[in-house]
């Protein structure tokens, strides 16, 4: 567990949200997020995953309750100064995708915050190395750009805001697993090199297991499970609620606890090397 | 007899340079339940439009090679003929749902096909239970989740009673629970109906328990193909072309090589439990 | 209450169990009589009319007060309209000059009669976006025999705008992201940046397109097809039945249609001059 000396980057206290057609979706979350996290968020559909990372850059104001980034209340912060902070990445790419050419797609988010053109064109360049998006993709339109060059101009679109948060909406659905492992590490490579908060909402579960050292788990509105991903993995009941299963190698470890295996198994690995010690 | 069968056929779409399909000689026989697997982009999905008819119907390309349907060139059937024979579900929910209701979708191609009201009335009853969306009959689409989508999908192709049911990715962009319903539909028609049923996923966990035979596809071409335990056996050559099978079976294979284990790979959790256990009792006498 | 594309309508209604034809068919016949009706208090209590019908359908009075700022606007931008940009005739009575624009009793006389004919027929557009679905508009068309291809063009369009309506408040929240703030911005601005709403949308449906059209074709629908197979089972409108009390309503608004136009036309009933409404403005303004 990360221990940060600093404040929590983003306090959530008592978080309600009511949609405008009366359902409640969050009732009373609390939650601290701090420099140096990498968390998943996982929970059935409808639990309020989505709804919560809304909240997290003030798409979404609480109804009740307040959620607090770098010392500012959503409530009464602007957007421009929110997308500042937390950037969110949706799903499908071709949501947020606005422009004629790849070159003004990134420069969207600089150009919205009244940024001067100079450091306009700085902001783009750097997004672009960090992306990785090679020259000839510049001029092109994004609509015909295959989705993970899509996703990824997506992504330095709001790297270029250089928020601290960055919250990626399900990025490995419908991915396979190369591609699904190429953002993940990217998404890893960003926490690691440049110091990003990283916020993945997935079903994915053992891309849960490899990238996410805390996973929060949701279900019907609340927080089940909130710590080191090992130990929220090792309470399939809990996660039983909100219709989540650890990965096969951990229910595997889990049906066989008695024989020895431990109930936090993440890797196949690990699984290998505690069968041989309890076999010689 | 085989159902389906490929011979030598390559598939180039007009705007690409590489074929999409180079070559595939596959055959598929009636009453299995085949699971294709393979990266995006190896072609499954080219793969899959070729046994239904859209590929050449509905795309531009040069098409050469065989692939007979029934025993019958795709080219050679009207398009409505091999669409009764081959149903296809896709695997976004969302765009394939035409209608205004759950009701009026699941009878779009029933009508479509010339039945009558009192046939159309028995299909119903047939197909509505087993995909289980008895409650969503009136419920227009955007009150429908993507997962239920899916299974009314499922069940307007069912309700055209095809001999062959092909799923391209059907649970990709669902979330667990509706995939395992789904899956569930599926394993409820292997047992009932036998079908025929042809599944591109990348949902190994699901796939395997239902599956007879798995195709490998990778970068247009048949890399594997074999009944599905000794598919899996292959591990090595199934990982180093980006095919990650579920944990338990990923376990078994180390065991098998690190020679702690002989036998056939487990397919299911279930299995695998079962299997750890007798090992591990066994070992400790 | 249940959601439509544009509104709610309610769980239970009597409405429901009158034919969707029916409901069609009083749509356009309804909203032609404040066409006919002149003198504005016949059409203010066409409007307390279509209310009670509301009512009695069990619609939510309160989704109405969506509309009320469509009302208001309206009527600010006609009475406008016709007071200042309405040209003038040499007898007319000038009620008093403002800013140099001279305000005529007989524009704000005509302003009101016609603010009191469209009211009436927004409130009758209401009440049938609120006691039917998007089906019923379907069942409505087939079961008045109309070509498949049309009824279905229709239903394709609806399912379109649904999946465009869901698509646009996530591509508002995706530009919010990206720190799009038009709150306090122009008008100019605003228009301005609509545009971009349209890339997204368009790329959005583009892309479905094709699988949209896969799947037609899946499911045997091939555009000749349908013109050689005439005979289409159409499987819902079974559910649906023409009954007595359909076929009774339908006369019935015949007849008041018919009513009207004798008044209006025969008789010179139901007409501005003589009505009520301009007594009253007659005393107010002059």
């Amino acid at each position: 567990m990360i221990v940060s000396e600093q404040a929590p980057y983003i306090q959530v206290e008592n978080l309600v949200y009511q949609y405008p057609d009366g359902t409640v979706a969050l009732h009373g979350i609390d939650l601290a997020i701090h420099h140096g996290d990498f968390i998943a968020l996982i929970g059935q559909n409808g639990s309020g995953k989505t709804t919560l990372s809304k909240c997290l850059n003030g798409l979404f104001k609480p109804t009740q309750g307040r959620v607090v980034v770098d010392s500012l209340d959503t409530r009464t912060t602007s957007i421009t100064q929110m997308a500042k902070r937390v950037g969110y990445v949706f799903q499908n790419p071709d949501h947020q995708l606005f422009n004629s050419n790849v070159w003004d797609e990134i420069a969207y988010g600089p150009r919205n915050i009244q940024l001067p053109e100079e450091e306009v064109k700085a902001r783009v360049e750097e997004a672009i190395r960090v992306v990785g998006l090679e020259e000839r993709y510049l001029e092109q339109h994004p609509f015909f750009l295959t989705k993970g060059l899509r996703q990824r101009v997506a992504i330095g679109s709001i790297l270029a805001l250089r928020p601290k948060v960055i919250i990626v909406d399900e990025p490995t659905t419908g991915q396979d697993i190369k591609q699904s492992l190429e953002i993940m590490d990217f998404l890893a490579n960003l926490h690691r090199e440049r110091g990003h908060i990283i916020i993945v909402i997935t079903h994915d579960m053992p891309i849960v297991a490899r990238y996410a050292k805390r996973t929060v788990v949701l279900g019907m509105g609340e927080i089940l499970a909130d710590g080191p991903t090992r130990e929220v993995f090792a309470q399939p009941d809990v996660l039983a609620k909100t219709f989540v299963e650890p990965p096969q190698i951990t229910q595997l470890a889990q049906v066989c606890v008695d024989l020895g295996f431990d109930p936090g198994t993440m890797t196949v690995e690990e699984m290998i090397v505690r069968f041989r010690e309890l076999v010689s | 007899m085989a159902l389906v069968h490929f011979e030598n056929y390559i598939w180039k779409y007009t705007q690409t340079e590489v074929p999409a399909l180079k070559g595939i000689n596959l055959e598929i026989e009636e009453g299995t339940f085949v699971g294709i697997i393979g990266p995006n982009g190896a072609g499954k999905t080219t793969l899959a439009y070729s046994i239904n008819g859209l590929i050449p119907n509905q795309y531009y390309g040069v098409r050469k090679g065989h692939v007979y349907v029934m025993g019958k060139e795709t080219e050679d059937y009207r398009p409505d003929e091999l669409t009764k024979i081959v149903g296809i579900v896709f695997s976004d929910p969302e765009s394939q749902f035409t209608a205004m209701t759950v009701e009026d979708e699941v009878v779009f191609g029933m009508e479509n096909i010339g039945l009558s009201v009192d046939e159309i009335q028995e299909r119903l009853e047939w197909v509505v239970p087993l995909t289980k969306i008895s409650p969503l009959m009136d419920k227009p689409p955007y009150e429908v989740s993507g997962g239920q989508k899916a299974r009314v999908a499922l069940a307007s192709v069912l309700a055209m009673t095809p001999q062959i049911l092909v799923l391209d990715e059907p649970t990709s962009m669902l979330d667990p629970i509706s995939r395992k319903q789904v899956f569930d539909v599926l394993a409820q028609l292997k047992q009932e109906q036998h079908s025929t049923i042809i599944v591109i996923e990348h949902s190994l966990e699901n796939l395997i328990p239902l599956a007879d035979r798995m195709v490998l596809l990778y970068e247009g071409e048949v890399a594997l193909v074999d009944d599905t335990e000794p598919f899996f056996e292959q591990m090595d050559f199934l990982l180093k072309r980006d095919v990650f099978p579920p944990g338990a079976i990923r376990f078994f294979y180390e065991l098998l090589k690190g020679g702690y284990y002989q036998g056939e790979l487990p397919l299911t959790l279930d299995e695998a439990a079962a299997r750890l256990r007798t090992l591990m009792e066994s070992r400790r006498r | 209450m249940n959601k439509t594309l544009l509104g709610y309508v309610p769980e239970e209604s009597p409405i429901y169990d009158v034919h969707p034809f029916v409901r069609v068919f009083f749509l356009f016949v309804v909203s032609l009589f404040p066409m006919i009706i002149a003198a504005p208090e016949w059409n203010a209590l066409l409007v307390v009319l279509v209310i009670i019908l509301m009512r009695y359908s069990r619609i939510n009075l309160a989704t109405l007060k969506f509309y009320v700022p469509v009302a208001v606007s309206m009527g600010s931008l006609i009475l406008f309209s016709y007071t200042v940009f309405a040209g003038n005739h040499p007898e007319f009575i000038e009620l008093v000059r403002f800013l140099g624009i001279r305000i005529y009793y007989e524009r704000i006389v005509e302003a009101t009669v016609v603010y009191f004919r469209i009211v009436p027929m927004i409130f009758i557009t209401v009440y049938f976006l609120s006691s039917s679905r998007e089906r019923d508009i379907i069942v409505a068309m087939r079961s008045v025999r109309i070509p498949f291809a049309i009824t279905y063009l229709v239903a394709m369009a609806l399912r379109a705008a649904g999946m465009v309506l869901q698509d646009f408040s996530i591509v508002r929240q995706a530009e919010k992201a990206r720190g799009f703030d038009p709150a306090g911005k122009s008008i100019a601005y605003k228009l301005r940046q609509f545009v971009m709403y349209i890339i997204p949308l368009f790329a959005l449906a583009l892309r479905r397109a094709d699988e949209f059209s896969n799947a037609l074709v899946a499911r045997g629908y091939s555009f000749t097809g349908l013109l050689r197979n005439p005979k289409r089972a159409d499987y819902v409108l079974t559910h649906y039945h023409f009954r007595t009390h359909d076929l009774v309503i339908i006369i019935v608004l015949a007849v008041m249609l018919v009513a009207l136009l004798v008044l209006r036309y025969g008789f010179g009933l139901l007409t501005l001059e003589g009505s009520l409404t301009e007594a009253l403005l007659r005393s107010i303004l002059l």
